[in-house]
């Protein structure tokens, strides 16, 4: 009896929030039975205590280890110290986890440097995580940011375990850094908002984590600051979906490790709807990790719960507040959190309470639209947290935004309070008071007012700014689907996705380029030249790779001024041009003889620089990769040098380059040929120039008949190097023949072959 | 149809007595997948319990009967009952080999694994508490049973005991409180 009664004092206890209305009930429902109210008592500490001996199924504590660790145990007898992983040689190891081995490398060549080698373990589809690593390279190559270590490149190790080649960091984990190091809650605070400006640079790329956890940040000290560095950028998401298939218990064995750190859409398992938010939603995570020492669900409990229940806990449970974990946690944990953030544990949680709440529960909404939409954001309202401004996680309370406000202007405030008092009273003798304050502090309640406006006005920029912040995260997204898509010759998804994209964000340079660059790429030369005038309009910075060949296509389809903008812009870059990119975007217009001389010297001492590919004897695989890369930068250069000269006049020295030119293996071998034409013309070889030009249109109806015989918009070899031979070839024949080339139907053709690969 | 199967579908069709069929099979395959998951593995590991009751149903019944939850239900109270049994039986012989009879040393290497020693009295204690919560609240303690003998999840186990998962949910509150109360009675708090 007494125990079905103590069990609907519970269960009605249980739905009442309030404590203090709480213990009335209690104290009401037990009516004097001091041992029922003992034993309810009893019942509801036991329900608020985090640890209890059911909370695990049996066993199950041991869980990770048995699934994952023999597989990793195979791998240590392959790899070790001094053995080679490519063109890598291992040294120490100094990392191993659920996903494979991490190693110290030392690399040779081109550079010699120091690496990290993450060897991920057999079972996952090599082939399948490099084309994911292979289809976001460019993305990660564009990812230039100090507190982002680099991932330089992808391979296979020789028993087929795919492995990524990183910056090196000696760094330990973000949460064992700030305790060991006793970092109070400003400093913390501080290093984190690096951690999620790190975030928004690789977002703004177009790149996810996806992984985000304290073990993939790790903090060094430099020059006395702690410096974060975001590690395995692009690694997540290249190694992530393979871990979808597999039974229900690898798939849980995968999971065991980071589910703390994973956002309600991951848990759900649905990998393709993974966004940026869900790394905002990490970043919460940490946050709340990093100022209260642990992670919103216990990580025993998540291991211990059944594979359901733990995607049930994240996508449904609200973990406690921040501050309640910190007021919740015993005495002597809570007293060590303290020490090591350097503060006694009541100033800790009473200083967290309310902001950092805000902000922690922001980021880790489970509706990802009432997230910060950026990780920008997220850093802002942090910073506002530390110079005590309001933080915009929280519901905007017109007293709330007052007592931030009066903090900040205590002196001109007691004007302005007293002002408020003064009309509340509303009597004239208080308006007589109000009037001689006012008088008093006349000053300062002018500053006030401008305050205030001020506020207002930064307000409105931030608003906006976020707004922008907003679009261009989608804008991210459609660029990476677009170039996902091309990558995979989907050349209608693709086309659709960048369209879609210069909607979103038409002041957006990188939306033109990326656009402009599928059009080139498929022979849609005048709709390719309009976007990409577009983006030299808005103002491109002029070091993106994507502007190989741009100037010559705005050259080739007259729009003048963008070319001229473009390439006036170029001719100020000092930078090394190892592919001559900003050279040959120089030499395609109208270029006096000086500035050709000039190019052509710094290709010439390129060239010298560059070892010539014949010396070598190919001994291994990787040395035939190597030496046919540098036979196809020689022959570019060979081609530029040569294509320098004969601007500048040198026609000897320019048929040596041009003539070497074709015999180097290189995509454009040929493109030569109507410069040869034009070299010989101006010697006075007539027979010479008409058997080049000749030459030229063999190769130019070759391409054209292959093009057309397998309907595409532009020939095999790169389009840079098709649209300078078409230049070339137009003015050989001016030079040699006396008149421009007649239309040729095959190019029409094509033009129609490129509008279908859009339309689908 | 494998005799698992069988029996399912006559507990399905409202033949209870079936119901007593199906824990011996059960139990056996248990620790045959136990024993035989301990001839393979190097010594020092260690088994999930959860797994293994999972793992039995699919050799038992197959994966072809998965979506159908009732017929799971009725395997699962079961597979949580004999692992309860396999477990417990297992650490009293643990106790009493602590004590010092080496007696009945050969059977035990099995399932010894599942369970390590350290825990073994924690377990006793845990199996003495459900038999005292099943005296008054037979229903919770299966709910227990269920949840921390065959790792089922809150709407497994809602499917499981034919409730709604908010029961469910209130039910593990109070039976987690209860068992919480009555194994730190000698802690004070």
């Amino acid at each position: 009896m007494a125990v079905a009664t103590e069990k609907s004092i519970f269960f009605h206890a249980l739905e009442i929030e309030s404590p203090a209305e709480r213990a009335a009930y209690i104290e009401g429902a037990c009516d004097g039975d001091e041992q029922l109210l003992t034993a309810v008592c009893a019942l509801l500490r036991e329900n608020d205590r985090e640890e209890n001996p059911v909370d695990r199924p049996v066993g199950a504590a041991w869980m990770s280890t048995d699934l994952v660790s023999d597989d990793v145990g195979v791998a240590t007898t392959r790899f070790f110290p001094g053995a080679m992983v490519g063109p890598y040689k291992l040294m120490e190891r100094i990392g191993e986890g659920g996903f494979g081995l991490v190693f110290v490398a030392q690399q040779q060549a081109p550079v010699r440097r120091r690496v990290a080698l993450k060897i991920i373990k057999p079972g996952m589809e090599s082939r399948e995580v490099l084309a994911r690593f292979e289809a976001e390279r460019q993305a990660i190559a564009l990812m230039d940011h100090p507190n982002i270590a680099r991932v330089f490149e992808a391979g296979v190790t020789e028993t087929a375990q795919p492995y990524f080649v990183m910056e090196l960091v000696r760094g330990v984990p973000l949460n064992e850094f700030c305790d060991h190091h006793q970092l109070n809650m400003s400093e913390r605070l501080k290093l984190f908002v690096t951690i999620c400006h790190a975030v928004q640079h690789a977002h703004q790329k177009g790149i996810i984590h996806r992984d985000l956890k304290p073990s993939n940040i790790l903090v060094t000290l430099q020059d006395g600051q702690p410096l974060a560095k975001v590690i395995d950028f692009g690694v997540a998401k290249a190694i992530g979906q393979s871990l979808t298939v597999k039974t229900i218990y690898t798939r849980f064995a995968s999971m065991v490790g980071t589910p703390a750190y994973m956002s309600p859409e991951q848990a759900a398992m649905s990998t393709d709807d993974v966004d940026t938010r869900s790394d905002i939603y990490s970043l919460g995570v940490l946050l709340y990790e990093v100022l209260t020492g642990s992670t919103p669900f216990a990580p025993d409990r998540l291991q211990s719960a059944g594979f359901d229940e733990l995607r049930r806990i994240i996508r449904d449970e609200d973990p406690p507040r921040p501050s309640t974990r910190l007021s919740t946690l015993n005495n002597e944990l809570a007293s060590t959190v303290a020490v090591n953030r350097r503060l006694d544990p009541a100033t800790l949680s009473s200083a967290m309470k309310r902001d950092l709440d805000w902000i922690v529960m922001k980021a880790m909404d489970k509706d990802r639209n009432r997230r910060y939409s950026t990780a920008g954001a997220m850093a802002e309202d942090v910073s506002r947290f530390l110079n005590d401004q309001p933080v915009e996680a929280r519901p905007p309370s017109t007293w709330y935004r007052f007592s931030k406000f009066a903090r900040r202007n205590k002196v001109g405030l007691s004007t302005a309070s007293i002002v408020a008092c003064a009309l509340l009273l509303g009597t004239a003798v208080s308006v007589w008071q109000a009037h001689t304050a006012i008088n008093e502090r006349d000053e300062k309640e002018i500053a006030l007012e401008e305050a205030r406006a001020a506020e207002q006005v930064a307000n409105a920029a931030r608003l906006e700014l976020e707004r922008f912040n907003d679009r261009l995260n989608s804008t991210t997204v459609l660029l990476a689907s677009g170039r996902a898509n091309a990558d995979a010759q989907r050349w209608s998804e693709a086309y659709q996705a960048y369209t879609e994209a210069t909607g979103v964000l038409p002041k957006y340079f990188l939306v033109w380029l990326e656009r402009g660059g599928l059009n080139a790429k498929l022979g849609r030369w005048d709709a390719a030249a309009a976007d990409f005038a577009k983006a030299v309009e808005i103002g491109c910075p002029i070091e993106q790779a994507e502007l190989s060949g741009v100037p010559q296509l705005l050259f080739f389809a007259g729009e003048s001024a963008a070319y001229d903008k473009l390439s006036n812009e170029l001719r100020r870059v000092e930078k090394d041009d190892p592919m001559a990119v900003t050279m040959r975007g120089q030499l395609v217009g109208d270029v006096t003889e000086s500035a050709a001389a000039e190019l052509a010297d710094r290709v010439e001492q390129m060239l010298a620089a560059m070892p010539n590919p014949d010396d070598s004897e190919p001994n291994h695989e990787s040395d035939r990769r190597r030496r046919k890369y540098a036979e196809m930068f020689y022959g570019v250069n060979l081609y530029v040098a040569g294509w320098a000269h004969l601007r500048a006049g040198n026609h000897q020295r320019a048929l040596q380059r041009l003539q070497e030119s074709n015999q180097a293996s290189w995509f454009g071998r040929g493109i030569a040929h109507p410069l040869l034409a034009i070299a010989h013309h101006r010697t006075g070889n007539a027979e010479d120039a008409v058997g080049s030009f000749e030459q030229s249109q063999a190769l130019l109806d070759r391409l054209l008949d292959e093009s057309v015989s397998q309907s595409k918009g532009s020939p095999v070899i790169p389009w840079i190097d098709w649209i300078e031979f078409l230049l070339h070839h137009r003015e050989a024949s001016i030079v040699v023949k006396g008149h421009t080339p007649a239309n040729d139907p095959r190019m029409q053709q094509m033009e129609r072959f490129a509008d279908e690969r859009i339309s689908g | 149809m494998s005799d698992v199967t069988r029996i399912l579908h006559q507990i399905e069709a409202g033949d209870a007595a079936a119901a007593g069929e199906l824990l011996p099979l059960v139990y056996a395959e248990l620790r045959r997948l136990a024993g035989h998951k301990m001839d393979k593995e190097a010594a020092g590991q260690t088994l999930q319990p959860t797994a293994l009751v999972h793992e039995a149903y699919v050799r038992l019944v197959g994966d072809e009967d998965v979506r159908q939850w009732d017929n799971r239900g009725h395997f699962f109270a079961a597979a949580a009952e004999a692992m309860r049994r396999i477990l417990i039986d297992n650490a009293r012989r643990r106790q009493s080999y602590k004590r010092g009879g080496d007696r009945e040393r050969l059977e035990i290497a099995e399932v010894d694994a599942i369970v390590e020693s350290a825990d073994v009295d924690e377990l006793l204690d845990l199996d003495a508490a459900l038999t005292k919560l099943a005296e008054c609240e037979p229903e919770m303690a299966k709910l227990v049973q269920l949840r921390y003998f065959a790792g089922l999840s809150v709407e497994e186990s809602a499917k499981t005991l034919g409730m709604s998962p908010r029961t469910v949910k209130r039910n593990w509150a109070f039976a987690r409180a209860w068992l919480g109360r009555e194994l730190n009675l000698g802690e004070g708090n």
